[in-house]
């Protein structure tokens, strides 16, 4: 076993326990740790397929960020009490599970009988970008995709707008005054 | 004028004034409405005699004017067009219903005077006009069918025409539902001519008739003519659909002079004549034709001689004619069948009318017992119906006695024709000559019955002028068919107009020989002679002898009762055929329609509920289920791309 | 057998596109499952989130294994719009919280037909 293939299966494992733990655990404040910790080895799967700038924004965006963000709104709203984590009804909930595991199969089954997959570059191919990788990145970001990378900002300046405005509603998240 | 715009106008011209007059409908003038129809008729009238005369120019073999007016149907095999023929035939029978339709309509004017609803009466007139028309001049069965239908609607409008009368809306609907019944036999035979033969105009299935005849009784030419027929029976009153005649008296008079006599019933008749070839080659039908005529003539002479009725001794009189008509047809005398259908126009048009005449002094009332001694407060009236009187009793000289005597002469002569029909035919020629007498003596002859609260008194001249028309044709119109035996005697040697001009249509009795002039004259003699007996003898009972009379009818007093209530065959129908098919009817209701068609009906209103609440189930503002939706709608998708 | 332990282990020892694939999908489905099953809004975003990067995985590795650069900026793209939305979210959140001192989704049956 080569050592990128310890490694995929090493990170593949983590990411799914990580995934799970997220679905299954009761406490909020548990699957939002857990998914920062599903996002860190959702960056170093990112580093194993050498996308390093990808991989340090995913860790600062993602896991720095975003999770944060999730727990500090968690800890607002200060859930003593978790009633009825999971959805009611075994029916149903049997049915969103087999929903959920036919995609999947659907989908694993897409990919097993593609000729697409039987690409197996590794090692040798890895260079074949020309250049370093975070540069060409750079490059083709700045150029082909100015358009995009500028509405980008502005999306996020309205999301800004927007978050600000939404907040403003009257009422407090701590009790009754 | 060109013969396509006489020809349309011919037909448009009733049509109009039945427009007209129907938009008029709520108007109470009678002489207006009766203007326009009879202006109408008269139109049409001339046109028909235009066409008569543009019919003489043309050559003997090739007599005949078809105006295409375009293509109708034209599906599959099936081509029928808005096509009419005048040929011979046609052109006498236009003559015919326009010339004593216009005098009816003038008789009407008079007649209808006070009626409200005189306008509709005219506009029906009308209309039965253009529909008789329609059929004698349709170049196709389907045409001439459409003609039937309508003179078959237009009757029962009639009929029922006063129809707050809950027994004369009755009436009309007999009148139509027993002709339906014969008009789904027509439609039966029609579907056999066609199937057979491919085509439905007439002058193709003539030319297609085989000239060897027919010798079985399930070949194609004998069923398709017979069920032909049995529409005729309905059409004409023959056994068994004639129970609708005698009750269509309920309608107003001069209905009865036009339909019940001259026009609609002849419908029939002229429909076998036209179809003649096809009639010839299937003589197993003749036979039927010749038999229930026959039959016809004395069951229905021997109903009338009984009834106190005025009108209903003309209807019986008119079915037992119509059964001469028959028999004619049925002994391949179509030219002598065709004679009497005239000559019957006439004076029996007369005799209603006449009828009329009294039944409007009398004020109405139509139980001739209390009739008699009429003849000197309605002079002309007696006058014009004894005219009649001596045409239908066959007195030599009047028509009655020339279309009657070639009726008797071929059903023994011709080889179709038998000794027994003959015999059938002079029994029921007493008859009438008994009955016609007693009619004649007890509405006009002898004391006077009238009660004293009636002053009778002569009609107004516009409804005399029609009966002195009719009374001169019913004299002189039988000297276009002259027999050629009396020809050969009289100075001059006249021929037989009638036979020469439908020669070319009619093809002649297959085996028929060179008659013997002494059989003939003896075969006249004896009906001629039994015909004067009889009315001498109806006339000495009648006038003065009643009490001999009552005498002999208490001794017969079953039979008399059996007579009176027309063999009970009204009875027989009612409860064997219509009781029971109420009582069916009204059980399919009960336990299908009730119980069955109208639960599934129910049921799929519930079944489309149940839907509905089911869908509406579905969102029920649970988020999660509405992902899972979109998660299943998801695989569903990939399944079907994949599966490709 | 031989051929069969020996496919079954280039399996595991050839890593290849198809792995990555297979990881993005596990995930993609972990995370569908948490959206359906789980009653806290909170969770569900989370989840939500956990979908978005199972993709940014398998465009990650395709554009590896195509040699093409652009599902890496498929993701920086990805990356940025999740972020933004995971904030609008959570702020609606906050509000909703703020209103019905809740955000378990069994109390929002409002769309209710």
């Amino acid at each position: 076993m080569t050592a990128d293939a310890f490694l995929f299966w090493f990170l593949a494992i983590t990411t799914i326990a990580g995934g799970i733990t997220v679905v299954s655990v009761a406490n909020p404040i548990y699957a939002a740790l857990s998914l920062a910790f599903t996002m860190v080895s959702v960056a170093a799967v990112f580093v194993t397929l050498e996308a390093y700038f990808v991989a340090g924004v995913q860790l600062i965006v993602y896991a720095g960020a975003v999770m944060v963000l999730f727990v500090m709104v968690l800890m607002l709203f200060d859930l003593k009490h978790e009633l009825e984590a999971f959805a009611r009804g075994k029916v149903s909930g049997a049915i969103k599970l087999l929903t959920a595991g036919l995609l999947g199969g659907l989908l694993i089954g897409a990919i097993a009988y593609s000729p697409e997959g039987s690409k197996i570059a590794v090692g040798a191919n890895q260079v074949a970008v020309a250049g370093d990788p975070t540069k060409n990145l750079g490059y083709r970001l700045f150029t082909q995709h100015i358009f995009a990378f500028e509405a980008l900002g502005v999306l996020l300046l309205v999301i800004a707008v927007g978050a600000v405005a939404l907040s403003r509603s009257k009422g407090g998240t701590h009790g009754q005054r | 004028m060109s013969q396509t715009a006489l020809i349309s106008l011919l037909l448009a011209s009733p049509f109009i004034g039945f427009l007209i007059n129907g938009f008029r409908r709520k108007h109470h003038s009678g002489n207006v409405a009766g203007a326009i129809a009879s202006v109408a008729v008269f139109i049409s009238f001339l046109c028909s005699i235009a066409l008569w005369i543009e019919l003489q120019g043309l050559p003997k073999d090739a007599r005949s004017i078809l105006v295409n007016f375009g293509s109708w149907i034209s599906v599959g095999g099936l081509n029928v067009n808005f096509g009419f023929l005048v040929d011979q035939l046609s052109s006498l029978m236009i003559l015919i219903i326009t010339g004593v339709g216009f005098l009816i309509h003038l008789f009407s004017i008079g007649y209808m005077h006070h009626d409200p609803g005189v306008a509709k009466y005219f506009a029906y007139l009308n209309f039965f006009i253009f529909n008789m028309l329609v059929l004698v001049l349709g170049d196709s069965l389907v045409t001439l069918f459409v003609g039937w239908e309508g003179v078959g609607l237009a009757s029962y409008l009639l009929i029922g025409f006063w129809f707050t009368d809950k027994d004369k809306a009755s009436a009309g609907m007999k009148a139509f539902i027993t002709n339906r019944i014969g008009d789904a036999a027509f439609l039966i035979g029609m579907f056999i001519f066609f199937t057979s033969f491919g085509t439905l105009n007439i002058q193709e299935l003539n030319a297609l008739a085989p000239t060897i005849a027919e010798s079985t009784w399930y070949g194609i030419i004998t069923l398709g003519t017979l069920f032909l027929f049995i529409g005729a029976t309905g059409k004409s009153a023959q056994i068994p659909l004639y129970v609708w005649l005698p009750d269509a008296m309920a309608g107003p008079t001069p209905v009865s002079a036009l339909i019940h006599a001259a026009t609609m019933v002849t419908a029939g008749v002229y429909m076998i004549v036209r179809m003649n070839p096809l009639f010839l080659a299937a003589p197993n039908t003749m036979l039927v034709i010749a038999v229930i005529g026959a039959l016809t003539v004395i069951i229905a002479a021997s109903i009338g001689i009984v009834q106190n009725d005025i009108k209903k001794v003309l209807a019986y009189s008119t079915v037992s004619q119509l059964g001469y008509m028959f028999l004619a047809c049925g002994v391949g005398a179509f030219t002598a069948a065709f004679f009497h259908l005239m000559t019957h126009a006439f004076f029996k048009a007369l005799m209603f009318l006449g009828s009329g005449s009294v039944i409007h002094a009398m004020h109405e009332e139509q139980d001739i017992r209390k009739m008699g001694g009429l003849k000197k407060y309605l002079p002309w009236t007696h006058l014009t119906f004894m005219i009649g009187w001596l045409a239908i009793i066959g007195t030599p000289g009047f028509s009655g006695f020339f279309s009657k005597d070639e009726i008797l002469w071929l059903s023994w002569h011709s080889p179709l024709g038998h000794w027994s029909l003959w015999g059938l035919g002079v029994l029921g020629a007493t008859m009438t000559a008994f009955y016609m007498t007693r009619l004649m003596a007890l509405t006009f002859w002898g004391e006077s019955r009238v009660p004293k609260s009636t002053h009778p008194h002569e009609s107004s001249p516009i409804m005399l002028i029609p009966l002195f028309v009719l009374a001169a044709l019913s004299v002189v119109g039988g000297y276009v068919g002259i027999p050629h035996v009396i020809g050969a005697i009289l100075p001059g040697h006249p021929e037989n107009i009638l036979a020469n001009w439908l020669g070319p249509i009619i093809r002649p009795i297959p085996g028929i020989t060179e008659a013997e002039a002494s059989t003939e004259w003896t075969l006249m003699g004896i009906s001629v002679g039994l015909a004067l007996i009889s009315s001498l003898t109806a006339y000495t009972l009648y006038t003065k002898k009643q009490e001999l009379v009552r005498a002999m009818t208490e001794k017969i007093r079953p039979v008399y009762e059996l007579v009176y209530k027309k063999y009970l065959v009204d009875e027989f129908y009612f409860g064997f055929i219509i009781n029971p098919l109420v009582r069916i009817s009204e059980n399919i209701w009960a336990y299908i329609d009730v119980r069955f068609i109208d639960k599934c009906t129910f049921w799929a209103g519930d079944l489309i509920k149940g839907g509905g609440s089911f869908v509406r189930s579905l969102q029920n503002g649970n988020l999660q289920q509405y992902a899972m939706y979109i998660g299943l709608g998801l695989v569903l998708t990939l399944t079907f791309v994949m599966m490709r | 057998m031989d051929s069969v332990s020996s496919e079954g282990l280039s399996l595991i020892t050839n890593v290849g596109l198809n792995h990555y694939l297979v990881l993005s999908t596990a995930l993609f489905c972990l995370g569908l499952i948490g959206v359906l099953l789980r009653r806290n809004a909170i969770v569900m975003l989370m989840s939500i989130e956990l979908m978005l990067n199972a993709v940014n995985i398998s465009f990650i590795a395709f554009g590896k294994y195509n040699n093409n650069i652009d599902g890496q900026i498929m993701v920086f793209f990805v990356m940025t719009i999740a972020a933004a939305e995971a904030a609008v979210g959570l702020a609606l959140a906050v509000s909703i919280f703020k209103r019905f001192k809740e955000v378990n989704i069994r109390f929002f049956e409002h769309l209710r037909g």
